[in-house]
Parts: structure tokens; C-alpha cells; sequence
């Protein structure tokens, strides 16, 4: 499934962008540029498609004030530099648009931020993707190691063909920014599922206990929040290859975020959810009552944990009896605890009781 | 000085000087060395501006500081002026006579009614150094300045007087001086710097008397120049008589056994304010007196009658003696303008705002309070603001807390004006100073040391009203900051963002240029309002330019009101909008259409200013759509201005006798100060001609 369009087509679905201010100055009113709104109150799930999209709600950026004028300035620039790099062949990092707009005068971005933002606003509204319009994310993808074998193209346009078990050093095989099929072939596995993992501390510990060929599965390093193209790979072998996803995490607020954004899609990509999201993706642990089962060394909230877990409580992508239960949980017990934790009970506990124990509950052991 | 002089004159013993200086020296102000040193400065540059004051000159006082012997702390103090100078016999009699009770009849605001005046220098370096003040002063009318070595004979507690002489005083520059004093004096004291330091006693002096030019040389060298910022010397002051309600029975008794008026209603009328014909008839009744009393005859009793009667407690058909209030010309305030200059020539800030209130009266004294505001600029936002307190243009340096003018600055809430202030109580904090001057005919103080003004309701009242008036001023002054600076957002939106995004959006799409007004209009969608206030370096005048543009989809009217400092005395010249004078420093444009998309220009200029006088028009305005960049008049904004008219206007009428209904007694013309012929010899006066009967401590008349 690859939605990538021409260069002809990105820059029409652009203009339309353009055209939209320009038509609005001719009619005597100031420019606008409408998009939907970017918050938790305009998600909802998509039946079709299983996973969480922009609602109908839309926001007008109008001209009105010198803040959003500024920003329409900025989008216009960011159209013509992504037409020059489709024009001459060439793509940039969002970091390096960043720098190149200090010679925009008016229209410079004031941080990163602002670039990466105004990037993901005209991916919405053109509804093409930032590999259309040739801007590469700074962030490196993914770690991944187990018995499965795909295919990369590599620069000088040769396809390599590379087993993440046996082809790879210890720190396994690196996920490019782009895992299109162009890029990137899936070609055939020997595993029962997939983990992701949140920290580079479990993952080494699962591959130094050998816990991918024991439980034959292929193991995942999230690096925190997960990567675009991250996300995209675990759907893609999670389609490709039909097999089960299960995420091991941390057992605080953020987790559940990052959980969410896999499983149904984060609120900031909404636009692309159908692409990135694998709702098939199950939550591992570490669950509130993982802390009270396996009376793990916990730290107490913080205020902004509060914050956040009850801002979960009214996301729609946790509305569900489960999700509700455990962050009700956690609030309750006022405390978190992290992967690592585990460790408690020795270096082997999460590979020899912890793991196996939650996956037998999926019937993955 | 009444106080000193009443306790030396109930002292019947003649005082030893050492004695008396070290009984007193607290309120003498010698009590510490480092205060010692300021009030050695302090009335020399006192006498200074008060001498060139008279002789209508424009001062310049050089001050320099230097130790002489460190371990000893022996410092000498070399005061300069430009003033009249004084004549060779008058030297020694201003320097080493020390008399009182001269100024009884003279109730003016005078700077001299601290300390014993330069007399005590004189004294007190003698007492701690053994050494003699040198005095070089010249006039203008000779061809050298006399010279004299001025001490005092602590066992005969006489004046000494030696190596006097003549010589050609020259100037730094080698031409020869015209006229003025200089005083070196050697002490024990110590230099300090700081809030208490003789430093910041130049430089607040320098606030309140901005036609002066201060040149201080410290201990190491350093010159600090403050420079004179007018022209202008302050108002000379109408002596005027005391007013019953302000007179005590010492003073009573005093001017009784003094007078050579024929009986006491020619006393009543000749020797006060505020007596008319009528009050004195009454007076006279309610103190069960004839008015055709020999006034020698007046005595014991009777002199307590009339105060008495003075003060409303015996009564006339069952009411207190109404009296007039006193006259308040005898006032010198220093004036909103020149306190502005003085505070911006000093503290570096982005908001100056001044204010002179109308002089009122408290226990038959006028008084007048006037006060300033500084803000913003490199000033601490952290520290409690800086508080510059003044009577009769003499800087109060101690005992801050106990001062009634600071109790006036606590009793605001200065956090509704946009000033820190803990629990909305006592000295607030931010990056501020605040400056009040108290001008009165009796400054009453807490204490001899005279650094603290003594609780009056009347006086804090009006430095509270003064105070919260300024406090309005700053909040609209930071308000309109705010507006500003979005105005100028929107100004740079559509002046800036908006045709870069047309031309981009154009360039992309490849089609030409779109017209943008339309989109101006529904983008701005107001009326602006831009003001600049610019002195013009040619015409020496002060440029104004309001301009209106309306950015509405309507046509709008609006009547255009702009302040200018009418009350110190300038002019609209150039005005071609025409309009009309609304009221005092307010005048008003009518603009019967602007149409949407127009730009109307109101300019004008203002003449009789000095640069820096004048450096922001208030804008308001009377009409329905807001104007950005211009405030809705508020008409009680205006009624003040005409009460505060009405009053001025009020006191600008001279006689206060006018209300009198009957003639019986030839009213005597109030006695009006003459001006002196010789500056000289004015400056000195009241040490020239001691009344009979008084004594100086210097040789007493036992």
C-alpha cells in the first residue's frame, strides 16, 4: 500500500493551499488557511479503517493577527522551496528547511518546532506526505533483531537483501527514515510476533538473554516515542507477514501515549493514522497491576503525571473498560514503575517468569 | 530656626560654644562624621543657591572633596559659586554670627530653616580641627575679592578674625572671576558613599533645582557634572505676614513687644494675613480687648486672650472670628516641567511623570505639594523604588521611615498602577522613583534634626491625592505602552506580512499581484491612532502630529482631544485643523467625516517649551468606534482640569480683602518685599541688622 504521489500532483494539491490566501485577498478579506483542528477533541475512530482520525472540525489561520499571518508567510515559503527541490531532484532534513528559512526574512521560522509543525500542517491539508514533498525527519528509526529477512535499496540503488538475525551486530538492524516499498521489500520471516520495546536497556537485556530465538520473535526498540517510520515498518510486517504485535513499556502516563500512537494513531498525525497505526497492537505491561502483582520498586506521581493521566481519562482512544481501569488504577495508587524494575528480582526474572507469564495470558507462549 | 533660637533664648547663661555645640549637635546635624561632612556641604551650597537666587543668577557651584589625613579623618571642603559675592565687612558677620529670630516677621519658604546655617561650620571645624575657614569673595562692582580667615575663640566664645586681605581671583582658566564666594574649610568627617552620602545630597539637589550647574570633585578624583537643564530660576517668593492660625504665644508676645503700632487694631491689621476689617473688630470682641488699646498696654493676660481669639476658642456671637485664608504666592514650587527635566537629567528612565498640586493651607501656613515619577530604564525591578524626598528644595536624607511625605507614598495601593507591593502596603517595589516635595511657609518637623516631616492630615492628604493621580498616570502610560505595541503589530501585518504573502502567493500561482485594501480594512478593522511629539531643532519648537486612519468599512466622526502644557505657559502655534481650547492644556479638533480608508493629519506646534520639555501628547477621544492608539475621554478627566482651573483662577486674585463689606479703617497696602538694590547686601541682610533686644552667640549683648 504506498500512497506516494507525483511531483505534479504535490504540487497541485499545494497550490490549492496558495490558491486558497490568494483568493481570499482578491475577494477583499484577509487569507486564510483552513485545517482541521490538531487536539484530542477532534479525534474519533474510524470503523473502516480501525484506527482514530481528524474528526470534521476545522480551524481557519487567518491573517487577522501577526502571529498567523506570519505563519501563512511561512507556509508559502515552505511551498515554493519543496517545489525548487522537486523541481531540481533533492530532498532536505526538517532541520535543514529550518536553516534555510533564515534567509526568509519575515517568513524564518522561529524554532524547530515551528518548521516540524508547519510540515505536518501541510502534509493535513494537502493530504500528501512529507516524503511527497521531499523533507526527511532528523530522528533515526528503529533497532530491530530476530529471524526475518527483508530487502533495501541501498544508495547506489542495489538491492540488499539482510537477515536481522544473522546479518547484524549486536545492535541490530537500523530502520531507514524511509520504509516504503520503493525503499524497503519484506521478504520472509521465522517468527511467532513482534515486540516493541520502549527502552534501550530492556532490549539489550532481551537479546542478551537470547529471548528472540527462545520465543521466536523479532524484537523492536521504540527509542521512546516511535519514529514515523518506525511505526510504519511494525504495520507494514504486521500486514505483510500477519503477525501479532505486543509492546513492552514502561508502566507510567507516557507509556500509554506512546502505546496509543502505535495502536490507534497519535494525535498529530491523525491525518495519516490508516498508515502508521497497527490496531492489532496489544499492550504488554508494565500495567498499574503489574505494580501491585509483582510489587515492583514504584516512584510516586508527579503533578504532571496527574495531568496527564487524567487528560487520558477523556481521550477518546481510552475510552475502552480496560484502558479506563488502568489509568483509574494508577491514579489511585499514585504510583509508576519502569521496565527496569523488573530487575528486582534478577537479571533473568523478565525473560524467565515476567515475559512469559503476560505472553501466556495472549497465548503467545 | 525657632527652635534653637527659643532654647538659647530661654537660657539666660551665656552658652560656652563647645558646650552647645556638643549638647546639640545632633539636631546641629554634626552627630555622626560622615553626616557632618554633608551638612557642611549642605549649607554651603545652600547659601549658594539661596544667594544667587535673589541676585537672579544662574548658579554654578563647584563642590570638591579631598582628605587631607586619612588616619585622622581630616577633610577639606572648597565650595565655589557664581553668586553676588559678598561685601568685605559683611564677611565676617555671615560667617561668624550665629543669630536668630530675624526671620519671625519673614514667613516665606526659605531653604535656611535648617540648622544654624554656615556659622556651624565654621564652629564646628574649628572645635575639631583647630583650624580657621578661608572665605574669598568678590563683587561685581570691585576690582578684587577679599579674603579672610574666619574662626572663633572658644574661651571668649567670640568670632576671630585673620590675615585678611585682598587679591585678583582667577578662574581655572586664568581670566578673572567676576563675582562669587568660596569657602575652604577643613574638618574631622569621613566621606562615604551611598544613599546617605554627600554625593547623592548634589545629585537630589540637583532634581529640584534644575537651573543650577553642580560640578562635585570626590576624594579620588572622580567629576560628576551635573548640568543645568533650564534657564528659568525659580519664582521669586512674596514674603508674606503670619496668618493668626499658624502663630504661638512666644511669637505673639515677641511681635507685641516689638511693634510701634499705635493701638492693637492698627497691630491686628498691619502685622497679619487673613485679618479684615471685620475680623478685626471681632477679634478684638472675642478677646474682650478695646481696639483702641495702646498696644504697650497689651500684656500678661490679654496677649492670651487674642490667641485666644486667634484660634476659635473664645468666640464672637457664639462662632470662632472667621479669617481669610492666608495668600499662597509666598510659594515657590519648583513646577511639574522643571521636576520632569531634573529627574530625567539624573535617572535614566523611559517615564517621567510630574505634578504640582494647587497650594492649600493647614494652621493658617499654605503649602503645596508637589510630586514625581520616574519609571522604567536601567532602575532595579527587584529593589524597593527610591524615594526623594524634598522641603523647600532641601534634600531629606535620614529617618526616611518616620516621614510623613513617605507615609504618603505607603497609604497608595501601587499594585492597581503597576507597581510590586507587598500585601498593597508600605514602600512598593519596581523599577521606579518616586519624588515628593513639600513647599511651605512652616515646614514642621519630627524632631530638630529636621529630617523627618511631623504627621499633618491636610499635608498627607494631599500628597496621597497627588500620589494617586501620578499612580493613574503610570498605569495609563503602561497601558498605552501595551496598545502600542500591538498597533504596531498590526502595522507591520499590513504593512509587511500581508503584501509579501500576496506577492508569494502570486508568484507560486503565477497570476499578478492582487490589490490589498480591501483586506486591510477587514484585517485592521479600526480606527488607528499614531501620535508623535518631536522637538524641532530649527524652529525651537515642539512638533505634534496626531494622525487618524480609519480602517473601517464605514465613515466615522470623532471629536480629537490632545493635552499640551498650557499651564507652563505654552502656546499652539501653527495649528491649521483649527478646533478649539476644550479646557486647561486640552484642546479639541472636530472631525466631522473620516472615510473608510482615509487618513486625516492633525499637526501643530507648541512654542515658549525647552527641548525635552515636552515629549508625549495624550490623545483621547469622544465618539462611539474605539480608536486605537488614543483614549476614550473620560469627562471627570475634565472636570478635574476645570476645578483645578477654578482654583488657580481663585488664587490669582491678589486681594484677599475684596469680600470686606465695611470701610471704617484705610487698609494699609500689603507690604510687598522690595527688591534689593544690591544683591550683595540682601543676601546678608538678616545678619547685617540684628533687631535690638536679640544676641548672637558670638558676643553676646550681657
Amino acid at each position: 500500500m504506498s500512497r506516494t504521489r507525483t511531483a505534479e500532483e504535490t504540487k497541485t494539491a499545494m497550490h490549492k493551499v496558495v490558491a486558497e490566501m490568494y483568493d481570499r485577498i482578491v475577494k477583499g478579506e484577509p487569507p486564510t488557511m483552513t485545517l482541521p483542528v490538531r487536539t484530542k477533541t477532534n479525534i474519533g475512530f474510524d470503523k473502516k479503517l480501525g484506527v482514530y482520525k481528524y474528526g470534521k472540525k476545522q480551524s481557519v489561520r487567518d491573517a487577522t493577527s501577526l502571529g498567523s499571518a506570519k505563519q501563512l508567510l511561512r507556509t508559502l515559503h515552505v511551498v515554493e522551496f519543496i517545489e525548487e527541490m522537486l523541481d531540481a531532484g533533492k530532498s532536505s532534513t526538517l532541520r535543514e528547511m529550518y536553516y534555510i528559512s533564515e534567509g526568509w526574512g519575515m517568513g524564518k521560522f522561529g524554532s524547530q518546532n515551528d518548521s516540524n509543525n508547519l510540515a505536518e500542517d501541510l502534509e493535513i491539508v494537502t493530504k500528501c506526505l512529507r516524503e511527497d514533498f521531499k523533507l526527511r525527519p532528523e530522528e533515526d528509526g528503529a533497532r530491530m533483531i530476530g529471524n526475518l529477512t527483508l530487502r533495501e535499496r541501498n544508495r547506489r540503488g542495489e538491492w540488499m537483501r539482510i537477515n536481522a538475525r544473522d546479518d547484524v551486530g549486536d545492535s541490530g538492524y537500523g530502520v531507514p527514515y524511509n520504509v516504503e516499498l520503493e525503499k524497503i521489500e519484506l521478504l520472509e520471516h521465522d517468527i511467532d510476533f513482534i515486540m516493541a520495546i520502549e527502552t534501550g536497556g530492556m532490549f539489550d537485556r532481551l537479546i542478551e538473554n537470547g529471548f528472540d530465538e527462545q520465543y521466536r520473535c523479532g524484537l523492536l526498540h521504540l527509542k521512546g516515542q516511535p519514529a514515523r517510520s518506525t511505526r510504519r515498518i511494525m504495520k507494514r510486517m504486521s500486514e505483510e507477514w500477519d503477525l501479532p504485535v505486543v509492546v513492552f513499556l514502561d508502566g507510567d502516563p507516557w507509556s500509554f501515549r506512546i502505546f496509543a500512537s502505535i495502536a490507534y494513531g497519535a494525535i498529530k498525525t491523525a491525518h495519516i493514522s490508516e498508515y502508521l497505526a497497527t490496531p492489532s497492537a496489544t499492550y504488554l505491561g508494565i500495567t498499574a497491576d503489574d505494580i501491585v502483582a509483582y510489587e515492583l520498586p514504584s516512584d510516586d506521581l508527579s503533578k504532571k503525571d496527574v495531568e496527564a493521566l487524567n487528560a487520558e481519562l477523556t481521550d477518546p482512544r481510552f475510552a475502552d473498560s480496560w484502558w479506563q481501569e488502568q489509568i483509574n488504577m494508577m491514579l489511585e495508587l499514585g504510583k509508576k514503575a519502569e521496565q527496569q524494575s523488573l530487575a528486582k528480582y534478577g537479571l533473568d526474572f523478565v525473560t524467565e517468569t515476567y515475559l512469559p507469564e503476560k505472553l501466556a495470558e495472549l497465548g503467545l507462549a | 530656626m525657632t527652635g534653637i533660637a527659643q532654647k538659647l533664648a530661654s537660657n539666660q547663661k551665656q552658652v560656652a560654644i563647645s558646650e552647645f555645640f556638643e549638647k546639640n549637635k545632633h539636631f546641629l546635624g554634626f552627630d555622626s562624621l560622615a553626616r557632618s561632612l554633608i551638612t557642611a556641604v549642605k549649607e554651603a551650597v545652600d547659601n549658594a543657591l539661596d544667594a544667587c537666587e535673589e541676585a537672579r543668577i544662574l548658579p554654578t557651584i563647584r563642590i570638591q572633596i579631598t582628605k587631607v589625613d586619612a588616619q585622622k579623618d581630616i577633610i577639606r571642603m572648597i565650595v565655589e559659586d557664581n553668586g553676588p559675592g559678598i561685601p568685605q565687612k559683611s564677611i565676617e558677620k555671615v560667617f561668624g554670627q550665629l543669630l536668630f529670630g530675624s526671620r519671625f516677621h519673614a514667613i516665606r519658604q526659605s531653604r535656611g530653616q535648617q540648622g544654624i546655617g554656615i556659622t556651624g561650620v565654621v564652629m564646628y571645624c574649628q572645635l575639631t580641627t583647630g583650624r580657621t575657614t578661608h572665605v574669598r569673595s568678590k563683587i561685581a562692582t570691585e576690582p578684587t575679592a577679599a579674603f579672610v580667615d574666619i574662626g572663633l575663640d572658644t574661651r571668649k566664645n567670640k568670632a576671630t578674625k585673620a590675615n585678611a586681605g585682598r587679591e585678583i581671583w582667577y578662574n581655572e582658566d586664568g581670566t578673572g572671576k567676576e563675582h562669587g564666594t568660596e569657602v575652604t574649610a577643613e574638618m574631622k568627617a569621613k566621606y562615604q558613599k551611598g544613599r546617605q552620602s554627600v554625593w547623592q545630597y548634589l545629585r537630589m539637589t540637583s532634581i529640584v533645582n534644575p537651573h543650577a550647574e553642580i560640578i562635585f570633585t570626590d576624594p579620588d578624583g572622580e567629576r560628576h557634572h551635573w548640568t543645568r537643564v533650564t534657564e528659568r530660576l525659580p519664582t521669586k517668593v512674596e514674603s508674606i505676614k503670619p496668618h493668626p492660625h499658624g502663630i504661638e504665644l512666644g511669637q505673639l508676645q515677641r511681635m507685641i513687644a516689638e511693634s510701634n503700632d499705635l493701638n492693637l487694631n492698627h497691630f491686628l491689621l498691619n502685622n497679619f494675613s487673613g485679618v479684615t476689617n471685620r475680623a478685626r473688630k471681632e477679634l478684638c470682641e472675642a478677646a474682650d480687648i478695646a481696639g483702641t488699646r495702646k498696644i504697650k498696654t497689651v500684656k500678661g493676660d490679654d496677649i492670651r486672650h487674642l490667641l485666644e481669639a486667634f484660634q476659635g476658642e473664645r468666640v464672637y456671637n457664639g462662632l470662632p472670628v472667621k479669617l481669610l485664608k492666608p495668600p499662597t504666592n509666598c510659594l515657590s514650587p519648583i513646577e511639574e516641567l522643571l521636576i520632569k527635566k531634573g529627574l530625567s537629567k539624573t535617572i535614566d528612565s523611559r517615564f517621567v511623570s510630574t505634578l504640582t498640586r494647587v497650594p492649600s493651607v493647614t494652621q493658617g501656613n499654605p503649602f503645596q505639594i508637589e510630586v514625581g515619577l520616574i519609571f522604567g530604564g536601567a532602575m532595579a525591578a527587584d529593589k524597593p523604588v527610591e524615594i526623594l524626598r524634598f522641603a523647600n528644595r532641601v534634600p531629606l536624607m535620614y529617618q526616611q521611615g518616620g516621614c510623613l511625605l513617605t507615609k504618603a507614598i505607603e497609604s497608595v495601593d501601587w499594585r492597581q498602577y503597576g507597581l510590586d507591593q507587598a500585601g498593597g502596603r508600605g514602600v512598593p517595589k519596581g523599577p521606579a522613583a518616586i519624588l515628593v516635595h513639600l513647599a511651605s511657609t512652616n515646614v514642621q518637623f519630627t524632631s530638630e534634626a529636621k529630617e523627618a516631616l511631623a504627621d499633618n492630615a491636610e499635608v498627607m492628604e494631599e500628597g496621597r491625592k497627588a500620589m494617586l493621580e501620578m499612580g493613574r498616570g503610570l498605569r495609563k502610560h503602561l497601558e498605552k505602552k501595551k496598545k502600542m505595541a500591538k498597533t504596531k503589530e498590526k502595522f507591520e501585518l499590513i504593512n509587511d506580512i500581508l503584501p509579501a504573502i500576496a506577492k508569494k502567493s502570486a508568484e507560486i500561482l503565477e497570476r499578478p499581484v492582487p490589490e490589498l485594501s480591501g483586506s486591510i480594512t477587514k484585517i485592521m478593522s479600526a480606527v488607528i491612532c499614531e501620535t508623535t511629539t518631536e522637538w524641532n531643532k530649527q524652529t525651537k519648537h515642539t512638533d505634534v502630529e496626531i494622525i487618524l486612519f480609519n480602517y473601517t468599512s464605514r465613515v466615522r466622526a470623532y471629536t480629537i482631544l490632545a493635552t499640551w502644557p498650557e499651564k507652563s505657559g505654552a502656546k499652539i502655534e501653527k495649528n491649521g485643523t483649527g478646533g478649539r481650547k476644550e479646557a486647561l492644556g486640552v484642546w479639541a479638533w472636530k472631525l466631522e467625516s473620516l472615510q473608510p480608508g482615509e487618513k486625516k493629519v492633525i499637526a501643530y506646534s507648541l512654542s515658549g517649551l525647552e527641548r525635552g520639555d515636552w515629549t508625549e501628547t495624550e490623545v483621547l477621544f469622544r465618539g462611539t468606534q474605539d480608536v486605537i492608539g488614543a483614549t476614550k475621554m473620560d469627562e471627570k478627566f475634565l472636570q478635574e482640569i476645570r476645578r483645578q482651573e477654578q482654583i488657580m483662577d481663585e488664587n490669582g486674585v491678589d486681594s484677599p480683602e475684596a469680600e470686606d463689606e465695611d470701610e471704617v479703617v484705610a487698609e494699609p497696602e500689603p507690604e510687598k518685599k522690595e527688591v534689593p538694590k544690591m544683591p550683595a547686601e540682601e543676601m546678608v541682610e538678616p545678619t547685617v541688622a540684628p533687631p535690638e533686644g536679640q544676641r548672637t552667640l558670638f558676643g553676646g549683648d550681657d
